[in-house]
């Protein structure tokens, strides 16, 4: 009990996905679009509001940074525009939201386990270097799904390869100094919410988690979102990577609280990023209490369940102040 | 005999296998956007002016005038001014759907900034974000929280619809069919910060709560928002209501919602004054369940009011119209909805390689989807969706496309 209640005296804060873009931003974007401005004054803009808001998260006592990928339009870009024998197919709503991806088009067997396709988009000069950048590649499964597929024979020989391709990729920012690799895993929520989940499914996220869940010198997160993850947490716990994330505004406490999470991190993503109404300091404290007392997390962190790109900027940076205020009030009453 | 009742007016009477009709939005003409921002015309820019004013017999010389003016004045433009500058652009938009063969017109909604914007502006209820949210690749849009009921602004009635249509229905010498938002739409492209708050103190179940606050929010816009406009649109004339819903298939558990928010629009609009179709776009055809594309919107569109006929599809984007729209036929015993059929893509990467439909494959389209639908009484011919992010002339020559291989496709 003792040694427990050290454990717990520390809450940690991040955020786990792109940041809502600036209206200079914006502007500047719609000016290149019409023919009225050019992609280096983008550019400009994309490092000048990068280095505000990795400055924000630090100042902010943030314990993971992440980079706010302004240059990113969606999760499988830097694959689609870097690795060879994958393109851009349809344009596809991102889950529920109001904002689109293009679907992935994977068209060769044998992809090459290639790397550094992410660097582009990234701004590795500006990150930490002391293990706290954390980086956000997508889970192999939600690739797999996601894509469209016409290389491989079949999907448990197509993620194979896909985990080996993604696992290069986290070793590559392994060495440009990310001491923490988030997989981001929607899809296998999803698909439970909506009844839609076979044995099949949690078999190929088991295969590629068993191929990329570890990588040298830094933790990984499975991050899951946008679907209720207390069904597969007894699953999901068992999988080899040092943290899960679970979307807490889409999965009840009450069942999260029957789960004991002594052998991982558990990060607890309550900060409804989709959404502008403010979280409650207060009340965000006693829920994380609970979670502490009875989930007994090897380490408990506290994030927007996504990204906050779809309620822009202004509304990016209040839920980062409530993230600094819920930790300041967690550690202040803990301690 | 094609399924649609022509309206009783002096337009023009359509008696055709597959009628034609446009979806909704076209670009705007680039002189008329920058005189009203008080920019520079340049002289392709007016020319373009000229030039299709001359093809589609539609006066410009005021406009010409007003760009002119202000140029030199070096002012904006007088609300006057604007006003005229909106007629010009919409009264060549519906020339040239004529002229094209479309048998079914609007304005190529030339006096809306965009769909969900036009009407959030005239939301009482409705605030801002201080910022423009990225949505598509590098488009973004002006995105509104909820912050109470929602209430149309005082004479956003005039605004929204009234003086468009009546000036629709005033030039047009087809057909007309309106386009309007609905609400579901607009329920989900918003914050929905006030009912969000108002069910988390009913409800402790997160994905209750979800769903709980966007129905609330969606029947709330369907009473206050959408349905006023329908009713004063009906009031001036207008017959065929398209209801534009690209997110019906975003949220799969919420389709019922998007049926009740249908529904509370249309209930009680006497059957013999209109007539409402519904254009889907975006279906999930991977949907992460055993369901795709448009299956997903069945049986739940079986509980539609049955004023609702007619369903606008996306096709084109896929070319799967076999798989697509079985569904439709799978369900014709329960309920028989007629198919405007998208016979055009209409994305930006078309666009961008160059490439067009032939007539010959539009007609290929309509004949496969009269194979699947065994009834070429319901279907009617369309574009895939709006068409504001191609260019003027690229839409003209997709109308034209669509337009000659429906007379092909007429002709067997």
């Amino acid at each position: 009990m003792h040694a427990f209640t050290l454990y717990m005296t520390h809450l940690g804060i991040y955020l786990t996905g792109p940041f809502g873009q600036s209206q200079q931003l914006y502007e500047v974007r719609n000016e290149a679009k019409r023919g009225r401005g050019t992609e280096e004054v983008v550019r400009q803009q994309i490092e000048k509001d990068t280095e505000t808001v990795i400055k924000a998260q630090q100042e902010a006592g943030l314990d993971f940074i992440i980079d706010p990928l302004f240059g990113q339009y969606d999760l499988f870009q830097p694959l689609v525009e870097g690795v060879p024998g994958i393109n851009a197919g349809r344009q596809e709503n991102w889950f529920n939201n109001n904002l689109f991806y293009q679907k992935p088009r994977i068209q060769i067997e044998n992809l090459q386990y290639t790397s550094g396709w992410s660097e582009k988009f990234l701004h590795p000069e500006s990150l930490p270097k002391d293990g706290s950048w954390s980086a956000i590649l997508p889970s192999p499964y939600t690739l797999l799904i996601l894509s469209e597929i016409s290389g491989y024979q079949n999907k448990k020989s197509a993620i194979q390869d896909l985990a080996k391709l993604i696992k290069a990729e986290a070793i590559h920012l392994a060495s440009l100094g990310a001491g923490r690799i988030q997989y981001d895993e929607p899809v296998i929520v999803v698909k439970q919410s909506l009844g839609s989940l076979k044995r099949e499914d949690l078999e190929l996220l088991e295969t590629a988690i068993d191929i990329c869940g570890r990588v040298p010198d830094t933790t990984t997160v499975l991050h899951t979102y946008f679907g209720d993850a207390a069904p597969l947490l007894p699953f999901l716990k068992n999988l080899p990577v040092d943290c899960l994330g679970i979307d807490g505004t889409e999965t009840n406490l009450e069942p999260l609280l029957q789960e004991d999470f002594s052998e991982k991190e558990l990060v607890f993503g309550r900060i409804n990023a989709r959404s502008t109404d403010p979280e409650d300091p207060e009340e965000l404290v006693t829920e994380l209490k609970k979670v502490a007392e009875q989930c007994h997390p090897k380490k408990l962190w506290l994030t927007p369940n996504t990204a906050t790109e779809v309620d822009g900027y202004t509304h990016a940076f209040k839920k980062m102040k409530i993230l600094q205020e819920t930790k300041r009030l967690f550690n202040g009453t803990n301690n | 005999m094609v399924q649609i009742i022509n309206p009783p007016s002096a337009k023009k009477t359509v008696r055709h296998l597959f009628p034609t009709y446009e979806v909704g939005s076209l670009p705007k003409l680039p002189a008329r956007v920058k005189t009203i921002k008080g920019e520079k015309v340049s002289a392709e820019e007016l020319q373009q002016i000229k030039n299709l004013a001359k093809k589609y017999a539609v006066e410009s010389a005021e406009v010409e005038e007003i760009i002119g003016r202000t140029e030199r004045e070096k002012r904006k433009v007088s609300s006057e001014e604007k006003k005229q500058l909106q007629d010009f652009n919409a009264l060549l938009n519906i020339r040239i759907q004529e002229k094209s063969g479309i048998d079914f017109v609007y304005d190529g909604e030339a006096r809306r900034s965009e769909m969900y914007r036009h009407v959030a502006q005239q939301v009482v209820g409705f605030e801002d974000l201080p910022e423009m949210i990225r949505s598509r690749g590098p488009d973004s849009y002006k995105k509104s929280i909820c912050i109470t009921e929602p209430q149309l602004k005082s004479g956003a009635l005039d605004t929204l619809i009234r003086e468009e249509f009546a000036f629709v229905n005033q030039q047009a010498q087809h057909q007309v069919k309106v386009p309007l938002d609905d609400p579901y739409m607009i329920a989900v492209m918003s914050d929905n910060r006030y009912y969000a708050q108002q069910a988390k103190e009913k409800y402790i179940d997160q994905q209750q709560i979800r769903y709980e606050a966007k129905r609330e929010f969606t029947l709330a816009l369907a009473k206050n928002i959408i349905r006023p406009q329908v009713e004063a649109a009906v009031a001036l004339g207008a017959y065929w209501i398209q209801l534009d819903i690209p997110a019906a298939t975003l949220d799969i558990g919420h389709i019922p919602i998007v049926v009740e928010g249908i529904n509370a629009v249309v209930e009680g609009i006497p059957a013999e004054n209109a007539w409402f179709s519904l254009h889907f776009c975006y279906p999930r055809r991977n949907s992460l369940t055993e369901k795709s594309g448009y299956e997903l919107l069945f049986p739940h569109v079986l509980k539609l009011n049955h004023r609702v006929k007619h369903f606008s599809l996306e096709l084109a984007n896929a070319d799967t119209y076999e798989q697509d729209l079985a569904v439709f036929a799978e369900y014709k015993k329960e309920r028989q909805f007629g198919i405007g059929l998208g016979v055009i893509d209409i994305t930006l990467e078309r666009q961008k390689e160059e490439t067009y439909e032939t007539p010959q494959q539009v007609r290929e389209r309509i004949l496969r989807a009269a194979d699947v639908l065994k009834d070429r009484t319901l279907i009617y011919v369309a574009p895939d969706c709006g068409m504001r992010q191609l260019t003027l002339e690229r839409c003209i020559r997709l109308y034209e496309l669509m337009a000659e291989g429906a007379e092909l496709a007429r002709k067997g």
